[in-house]
């Protein structure tokens, strides 16, 4: 037998969850459950508890405070009095609190309501840190540890229960929104908490080639890790894979691209929904899990549907890519001279007027890329002089000088001395004079390159 | 009447529609009777204040107030604040609004924004 509702006449949908409190109140009026004398009554037990608030953020100090301020306290008493409603599962319950009930009271439940959150939110936030992802993305560890204990740091639900503080830049597939405080927070760790479990089920390695597979750099991308981890499981499920494996061909993209095309997004969210059964079974996933799997389907298969169209399957399904398996030139600075030497080379450099004359110094006296790299920044080269000391390399040299000092944007340049910055733009300008095809061999050669110092 | 000061209804209500137009100047809000009675009581044995400015001074000096809640940021209490009104007025301004307001107020709340104590005489850029 079904399960019998309570029939509410207030619309549940039609409730706000970051503004819960005055949705109601809107709602409750609409119904005829709340009449104006109710609203009137709510609205001065409303601002005595700002005034007693207020005192309370004064310290009893001051009897005015910035309207703003005032504003903030008043749309957190109201966030607290929304907690507590929000206990009640029938909003017609809680317009009968609102009628029966001192604001009051329901103000001090909501605060104890606000504090047991915050303990399960703290709970599973070091639930989360001891069985993080292992991955090298800078975003979700610097969002997932830091920010959020900087949440915990900064939150004051005294004055400023919906404030919440930290911009959470790691985003998590299936999005939060219509919250807010540390309902907010809450919300995004028990997401975190779903997305770390199912990565949990993958060997670090596969995650990591899948997301070099993704993008090169992925560790400075601000993106979320389990959606291609997710995506990459439902197809390698598709195909008869093995799921762990997170390993997707060429030829496989090829017969997925052929599968999507030319259907709607709800067949290709059915065809998900079905093999998605299998990954849950291949790899033995909760039913809280799968919950949260199932939201993210439309989510991806709207991105299938849309690669389908553009032709772009294979950015959606990725083929993973293995870096350490690339071939790589390792480039050695020799051996640098000892520093009596060095100093005495670069005075006689500097007191050189002719450029020839310190080229011939350079040819002379200088044997290894690590003294040859130094001297271009302490010799006082100027930008004229640059350009004829570097022709002295040969293109292995000067992709190994193109790695040292790679070119920046003048953002980036104002952390540097003067004498490297001036290297900097001489170097750009210098390749860029060579041939395109000159240029371009650089280009590669700089990705290959591994530096040695000695 | 102890110190021959007396305050008709009219102006007690124009002193009150005063707190009301300052509050609104300065963007605050004020919860309970405010803070007209304290300065009253603050400034009524003061030798610069007779009946013939009385009115007047209290006007300026309840706008001067709420002026300067704001510019020390919040820093000082109500009571404090009309403390230290009270001993620049009968000290070193002599009486004066416009010292208190353009010179002692002002001092103080650059003194309390800037991390000195209040009385400092000179601030870091040597102002005064």
């Amino acid at each position: 037998m079904e399960s019998i509702d309570k029939i509410s006449r207030i619309d549940r949908s039609k409730l706000s969850g970051e503004y819960y409190f005055q949705s109601l109140l809107e709602q409750a009026y609409h119904c005829g459950l709340l009449l104006d004398s109710d609203l009137e009554r709510i609205q001065f037990d409303c601002l005595s508890i700002l005034a007693k608030q207020t005192e309370s953020y004064n310290s009893g100090d001051s009897s005015s405070i910035r309207i703003e301020t005032a504003q903030n306290i008043l749309v957190s008493v109201m966030y607290t009095i929304g907690m507590c409603l929000k206990t009640y599962t029938n909003p017609d319950d809680a317009v009968i609190a609102l009628q029966n009930e001192k604001m009051e009271t329901l103000f001090e439940e909501g605060r104890r309501q606000i504090d047991r959150m915050v303990n399960t939110t703290k709970i599973l936030h070091s639930n989360i840190i001891q069985h993080l992802v292992d991955t090298q993305n800078v975003f979700y560890r610097s969002t997932v540890v830091d920010a959020i204990r900087g949440f915990f740091k900064l939150y004051y639900p005294e004055f400023g229960a919906q404030e919440i503080h930290i911009t959470g830049d790691y985003p998590t597939c299936n999005g939060v929104s219509d919250l807010a405080g540390v309902e907010f927070i809450r919300k995004y760790l028990e997401n975190i908490y779903c997305e770390n479990t199912f990565c949990a089920c993958f060997p670090v390695e596969n995650i990591h080639h899948l997301l070099c597979g993704y993008h090169e750099d992925y560790q400075n991308l601000l993106f979320n890790i389990y959606e291609p981890v997710l995506t990459s499981a439902l197809g390698c499920a598709l195909v008869d894979k093995d799921i762990r494996a997170l390993e997707l061909s060429f030829f496989d993209i090829t017969y997925l691209d052929r599968l999507f095309k030319n259907t709607d997004k709800s067949e290709i969210e059915s065809i998900l929904r079905q093999v998605l059964d299998k990954v849950k079974q291949a790899l033995s996933l909760s039913d809280n899990l799968m919950n949260y799997l199932n939201d993210s389907i439309s989510r991806i298969a709207t991105d299938i549907w849309n690669s389908s169209r553009t032709h772009t399957t294979d950015k959606v399904f990725v083929i993973p890519y293995y870096p350490e398996n690339d071939p790589f030139v390792s480039f050695s600075y020799g051996e640098k001279m000892d520093n009596d030497r060095y100093r005495k080379l670069v005075e006689e450099i500097m007191q050189c007027n002719m450029t020839e004359d310190k080229i011939m110094i350079i040819k002379e006296e200088i044997n290894s890329f690590a003294d040859f790299a130094d001297i271009l920044l302490d010799a006082e080269f100027s930008s004229v002089e640059i350009p004829e000391v570097l022709k002295l390399l040969n293109p292995v040299e000067l992709a190994a000088l193109a790695k040292k000092y790679p070119y920046q944007n003048d953002l980036e340049m104002l952390d540097m001395k003067e004498n490297e910055r001036l290297l900097c733009n001489c170097l750009k300008k210098f390749v860029n004079s060579l041939t395109n095809e000159e240029q371009k061999w650089i280009e590669r050669m700089v990705k290959l390159l591994k530096l040695k110092e000695e | 009447m102890r110190y021959g000061l007396v305050l008709t209804e009219k102006q007690a209500i124009e002193l009150v529609e005063t707190r009301f137009f300052a509050l609104k100047e300065t963007g605050r809000i004020e919860f309970g009777g405010g803070v007209i009675d304290k300065i009253i009581y603050e400034f009524c044995d003061s030798p610069y204040i007779s009946m013939h400015n009385y009115e007047e001074t209290l006007h300026d000096l309840i706008e001067m107030f709420y002026y300067y809640k704001n510019e020390t940021l919040d820093l000082i209490s109500d009571d404090d604040l009309i403390s230290y009104m009270k001993n620049a007025f009968d000290g070193k301004c002599r009486g004066s609004l416009e010292l208190l307001s353009g010179r002692e107020l002002y001092k103080l709340a650059h003194n309390l924004r800037y991390g000195y104590s209040a009385d400092d005489e000179e601030g870091e850029d040597g102002e005064y």
